[in-house]
């Protein structure tokens, strides 16, 4: 199709794609560059790592303990003493001296679980209730149901930052703030509301698409209204509802307004984005750690996204992401 | 069908609100009532310590806002925030959503690149730009100063005259794909033999475009500019987490909310002006652009 007779606009068609793949893979390319490099690397030039090494990862995973982590704050001081020296050899002289210690100082694999727990979990009850929801009000004839579908339709245009203060407020009065089990419980009800409106739209959106013949055919044989929904619909309707899932599981994995608002003084409970966040504005903040952070951050998400990719890209059409 | 109301009309019905229960308590206890809380808080002084009673104050929070200039420094930043990248997502969109309509090599693994900036965490990869944006190592701020488009010393990120236009940036890079795919997908279903006819009677690629294809996107393009004028305008994570001197509105009412001293009544007035403010244009675009 790419014109057949003037060569030079094809040329010129071709610029163009190169130049939106690089606009586009940039700080990509950079972020995986520099996860594959040791941290006195970090600024040099070029984008092809001179000393590609995989040990960012090892530490970041817990396979390796960086030499940082393996100093006490004094033993940070005698580091700068030795800089110079290849890391191997520093490693030595630490081990010689004894200065290791224990403590993570990027627990990174703590905020991947906390983040996995609270994002896997709470969409999990956001599409249970949405499954039954977005029945009622697509399928089922009773007064009220239009006023309720218009409702989370409107409901899908509030932002977060008008339901903070009011949200945070409603915590506290609840008693569901003041420690860390209690903000992390309290964040896990929030982002249930988050979610949900959207993955009643979409799910509403799919269930009409289902013929209705099918679900009265099983009614015929017997089945109860309740029994349909688990034999018939949720069997017929599992891509959208796989692809639902993981809406609401992205979402809850980004968020970072309340997650901030909630458990910044617990890092026990700390999730990826505010304990990236935090790390990225204290001493522990290196760049190499950061972009291998940041790239085992965004696997899950790219991988499931690959998987389900002619689902997803088509629910991000029909039902649009609340963000 | 719509005979009176038999015993099996009423047994849907009873189960359609049981079903539907759920959502309704969900929605209604932790989104609708906090909308109504938030205006009712609004006219308090808010304390922070639970034991302490709020204190009625009346209009006062509105008129210490309306009367901080700070504030409507925040609003003119916002409009012009939410209308740069409003329209710069929509271009960008429009013209990726073109060329990837078209036929080429390498089209099905371009079309699955575009759509990162928009699927990765913002998490994931505000710290990459923030490296890209470093000043004097970061690269792409050597690139640009060795051709002399900049000076390498600026910082982008943490001079809150900057950090502006790399927030608009930011912004636009990672919601493109959302308007591209919403387009290429209405692309897609216009009929071709609309194409053919005009080929026939002779227009060229731009007659083709400016009356037929710019008429049959009308309202998809109306409906994305809607959808992200709407969550610019509210947006925070994206903007604070890639620079926190952007001065946006969310911005403002975090801060106000939640660091240092929490003025959460002043937050609430500032947060119910702007849902005010939003619904107000959202009716009258909905009226006027999309004619609903």
């Amino acid at each position: 199709m790419v014109g057949k007779k003037r060569p030079l606009k094809t040329i010129g068609f071709y610029l163009l794609v190169i130049a939106l793949v690089i606009f586009v893979g940039y700080p990509f390319a950079w972020m995986l560059s520099i996860s594959f490099r040791y941290d006195s690397d970090a600024f040099d030039h070029g984008i092809i790592p001179k000393r590609p090494t995989l040990t960012q990862y090892k530490q970041l995973l817990g396979f390796e303990q960086s030499l940082r982590d393996q100093l006490s704050t004094e033993a940070e001081q005698f580091l700068k003493l030795i800089e110079d020296l290849p890391e191997e050899q520093q490693k030595e002289i630490v081990k010689e001296k004894g200065l290791l210690k224990t403590e993570s100082s990027f627990p990174f694999i703590r905020f991947f679980r906390n983040s996995l727990f609270l994002a896997g979990l709470s969409a999990l009850v956001t599409l249970i209730v949405a499954v039954l929801g977005a029945y009622s009000f697509s399928r089922l004839r009773y007064k009220g149901r239009g006023f309720i579908q218009r409702g989370v339709l409107i409901v899908y245009l509030f932002g977060g930052t008008i339901l903070a203060v009011p949200l945070y407020q409603i915590f506290v009065k609840a008693g569901l703030t003041g420690n860390g089990p209690k903000s992390f419980f309290a964040l896990f009800i929030i982002y249930i509301v988050q979610t949900l409106p959207v993955s009643l739209y979409m799910l509403g959106n799919y269930f009409r698409t289902i013929p209705y013949s099918i679900e009265e055919a099983a009614i015929i044989d017997g089945c109860s209204r309740l029994q349909t929904i688990f034999r018939i619909v949720i069997p017929l309707s599992l891509p959208a509802i796989v692809t639902v899932y993981i809406y609401a599981f992205m979402i809850a994995w980004n968020e970072y307004l309340f997650v901030s608002i909630f458990i910044r003084p617990y890092p026990a409970f700390y999730t990826l984005p505010i304990g990236l966040n935090e790390l990225f504005y204290s001493e522990h903040a290196i760049w190499g750690k950061m972009m291998t952070a940041s790239v085992l951050t965004a696997v899950p998400i790219i991988i499931m996204f690959t998987v389900m990719e002619k689902y997803l890209t088509s629910g991000l059409t029909v039902g649009a992401v609340k963000e | 069908m719509q005979a009176k109301a038999g015993p099996l009309e009423k047994k849907e019905a009873s189960l359609g609100w049981k079903l539907i229960l759920p959502t309704v308590i969900i929605i209604g206890g932790l989104i609708i009532y906090p909308v109504i809380y938030n205006i009712y808080l609004s006219f308090f002084e808010v304390s922070i310590s639970p034991g302490k009673p709020n204190i009625f104050v009346g209009a006062e929070n509105y008129v210490s806002v309306i009367t901080d200039p700070g504030f409507w420094r925040s609003f003119g930043i916002t409009i012009l925030f939410t209308f740069l990248t409003v329209a710069g997502g929509i271009i960008l969109g429009l013209g990726v959503a073109l060329m990837m309509n078209r036929k080429f090599i390498g089209r099905t693994i371009v079309r699955a690149l575009i759509l990162l900036p928009y699927i990765t965490p913002v998490i994931a990869i505000v710290f990459a730009w923030k490296y890209a944006f470093l000043p004097i190592d970061g690269p792409l701020v050597r690139s640009l100063s060795s051709i002399g488009l900049m000076d390498p010393g600026v910082d982008l990120i943490n001079d809150p005259n900057n950090a502006f236009w790399v927030v608009t940036f930011f912004n636009i890079w990672r919601n493109f794909p959302f308007v591209y795919l919403m387009i290429l997908s209405r692309l897609q279903s216009i009929s071709k033999t609309y194409y053919e006819a005009a080929e026939i009677d002779g227009a060229g690629d731009w007659a083709k475009f400016r009356f037929i294809t710019l008429p049959e996107l009308y309202f998809v393009i109306g409906s994305v500019a809607l959808l992200r004028g709407i969550w610019n305008f509210y947006k925070f994570d994206e903007v604070y987490l890639m620079s926190k001197f952007a001065g946006t509105l969310p911005i403002y009412i975090y801060e106000k909310a939640f660091i240092g001293v929490p003025q959460q009544g002043v937050a609430a007035s500032i947060a119910t002006l702007l849902f005010v403010v939003m619904m107000i244009l959202i009716g009258y675009y909905v009226k006027k652009v999309l004619k609903w």
